[in-house]
């Protein structure tokens, strides 16, 4: 079982500015899950409460010089600590760029390992970070799992698979940052989150108590998908009598999620998405956010990149 | 909850609409002194009063005047009252004043069972909507009957912060705290009595920055008990206390304490355009407290 790769100043600058300090909010622990051909990390897949996170980079996109073999169709995965990650690529940027003076040949290598610790007669697996100046060489080891076995990297793929189903309509929300705010403010006020989503193009959201409903809704938005126009009539209704038609037409979905759960999935604008886009998996099994990257100064998707969360949905009896 | 009916049979009793949530919240806010609060809402072709208070010592009133809103139509015959969620209340219009959102919303009371109903307006493809249930007043008026104790008021202004940093710095004595007038020299003192003392006097010609004015003919001084001094100060949002306009005190028949503030309820147009900080005085909200003395002890 073998890694080694070359950091790329744009992977360097993609995690370190954007996708970790995302990730670091996600959660504690992640799956780092590297292929001949891309690196994931995944947030909670494998245990189905909480917020699943999953980001795919092309390897290009991070590294060059990519090595990777492993007995298990050259697949590895492992699990590591987030907060030390980002550390680790925090510390070996500036190093980076303290020694380097500005030059590009400085180049940060990352790699697998096998070490001794001091006081371990086992030898443990490290993620190394190595930064090669003139006349020295900075090393950080970054503590992670025993690789997964081939049989757990089977199960990490069969959920990563199925974690990629579409749901049949998506919203594109242009603006995540007004989402958030509303969010973050409306926490104080309840806990059960009800997310409604339209063939027409409307997003609502809304918490609802024995004291207080609070809600907003996001309405022409554009639609992917199954797409229908809304009637006439309903124009001049409340934003819940119109969302309460559409689900009973069949025109809307709606679930129930955590508002824990939306908040944290609202820290993935960390990663600084284009867009967003939110639907509802077929039958109400979990509500996704599929967020948009550009490629810069153009207005074409940037396919070497993807991340998206799937939020579990409440149990309507259970709140 | 059932869906609300696309149009009402009756007027309600109150549209109104404000271009400055936040101003409202920061106002509210004042008055906001533990985290689950009940408050007594009053309805008038004046404007809107909202009533806090504590056991039997403590009260407070926000009057949001109707010259605040930019729209007031009041269709009620008499005052109608309801009871409501202070947090519910703040927390909720915090929602509204969420940057990038137009600040403006509409407030309307009656809903179809009795709640109050809160929109943004103005926004063209989103919009936030809230309805908050509210309950049937309590019966026993609050009413603190502050009454002048002389011919003349006792009365003396001092700036906010310096009101506050001073509550503030009386925390340590202990649980009371005595206010006194002194006639000459002309002096107000605050004294703290408990694990050790401290007294902070602010004398009238030596502080005329602080303190802004002072009537007293007569000497006096009054105990109040430090929680409910606090809360008078405590939670007035930083940008209020910034601005920095007078908070008046004024003792009453009996040392019932009266504290006012004022906040400012205009659109933010753009932040410090007069560092005097004016503004005409219809867009200023009103706060009140009311503190009841300690008994003197025999």
């Amino acid at each position: 079982m073998k890694f080694k790769a070359f950091l790329t100043e744009n992977g360097v600058n993609l995690l370190e500015k954007r996708f970790l300090p995302a990730f670091d909010k996600m959660g504690k622990t992640c799956f780092v899950f590297l292929t001949k051909e891309h690196l994931f990390f995944l947030h909670n897949l494998l245990n189905g409460d909480g917020v699943q996170c999953i980001a795919q980079f092309r390897k290009d996109v991070l590294f060059d010089d990519y090595r990777l073999s492993s007995q298990n169709e050259d697949r590895i995965a492992f699990s590591l600590d987030v907060s030390l990650l980002y550390r680790a690529v925090k510390s070996s940027v500036s190093i980076c760029t303290e020694f380097s003076g500005g030059l590009a040949s400085n180049r940060l290598q990352i790699k697998l390992v096998k070490k001794l610790p001091p006081n371990c007669t086992q030898p443990m697996p490290f993620l190394t970070f190595e930064t090669k100046g003139y006349k020295s060489a900075v090393i950080q080891d970054v503590p992670i799992s025993k690789p997964l076995s081939r049989s757990q990297v089977i199960e990490l793929q069969t959920a990563l698979d199925s974690a990629q189903d579409l749901p049949p309509t998506l919203v594109q929300v242009q603006d995540p940052n007004q989402l958030q705010n509303f969010v973050d403010h409306m926490k104080h006020v309840g806990d059960v989150l009800n997310v409604t989503i339209s063939k027409h193009g409307d997003l609502q959201v809304q918490i609802s108590t024995t004291l207080i409903r609070l809600g907003t809704e996001f309405q022409r938005l554009s639609v992917i998908g199954e797409k229908t126009q809304a009637p006439v009539e309903d124009r001049n209704l409340s934003a819940q009598a119109r969302s309460e038609r559409a689900v009973a037409r069949g025109d809307a979905q709606s679930v129930e999620v955590s508002v824990k759960h939306f908040s944290k999935s609202l820290h993935c604008h960390l990663t600084k998405p284009d867009s967003a886009f939110y639907g509802i998996a077929p039958q109400g099994a979990c509500l996704t956010v599929i967020f948009q990257f550009m490629v810069p100064g153009t207005r074409q998707t940037d396919k070497s990149i993807s991340l998206h969360c799937r939020l579990p949905v409440l149990d309507p009896g259970s709140s | 909850m059932s869906s609300s009916p696309a149009i009402e049979p009756d007027a309600p009793d109150l549209v109104c609409q404000l271009d400055n949530v936040q101003g409202m919240v920061d106002a509210l806010a004042c008055v906001r002194w533990k985290r689950h609060q009940d408050a007594l809402v009053e309805l008038s072709e004046h404007g809107i009063v909202l009533i806090v208070e504590e056991s039997g010592c403590l009260q407070a009133k926000v009057y949001l005047q109707r010259e605040l809103f930019t729209k007031y139509e009041y269709g009620a015959e008499g005052r109608p009252r309801f009871g409501i969620s202070l947090g519910l209340l703040v927390d909720c219009l915090n929602t509204f004043s969420s940057p990038g959102h137009s600040n403006t919303i509409e407030i309307k009371y009656p809903g179809p069972d009795m709640e109050l109903l809160l929109k943004s307006v103005d926004t063209l493809n989103s919009c936030i909507y809230s309805e908050i249930r509210t309950r049937l007043p309590e019966t026993s008026a609050w009413d603190y009957n502050f009454e002048q104790a002389g011919s003349a008021p006792l009365t003396f202004t001092v700036k906010s912060s310096a009101l506050k940093e001073a509550i503030d710095d009386l925390e340590w004595p202990g649980s009371s705290v005595q206010i006194s007038l002194q006639k000459s020299p002309p002096c107000v003192t605050f004294r703290g009595e408990g694990h050790g003392d401290l007294q902070i006097d602010l004398m009238y010609y030596a502080n005329t920055d602080l303190l802004l004015a002072f009537h007293c003919d007569t000497e006096v001084s009054y105990r109040y008990k430090y929680k409910f001094l606090k809360a008078t100060t405590a939670n007035i949002p930083g940008n209020v206390v910034r601005e920095n306009r007078g908070s008046k005190l004024t003792i009453g028949r009996g040392g019932m304490l009266k504290v006012q503030h004022l906040v400012s309820v205009a659109k933010a147009l753009a932040p410090q355009v007069e560092s005097a900080g004016y503004q005409p005085p219809s867009r200023i909200a009103y706060i009140e407290f009311f503190v009841k003395p300690e008994e003197p002890d025999d």
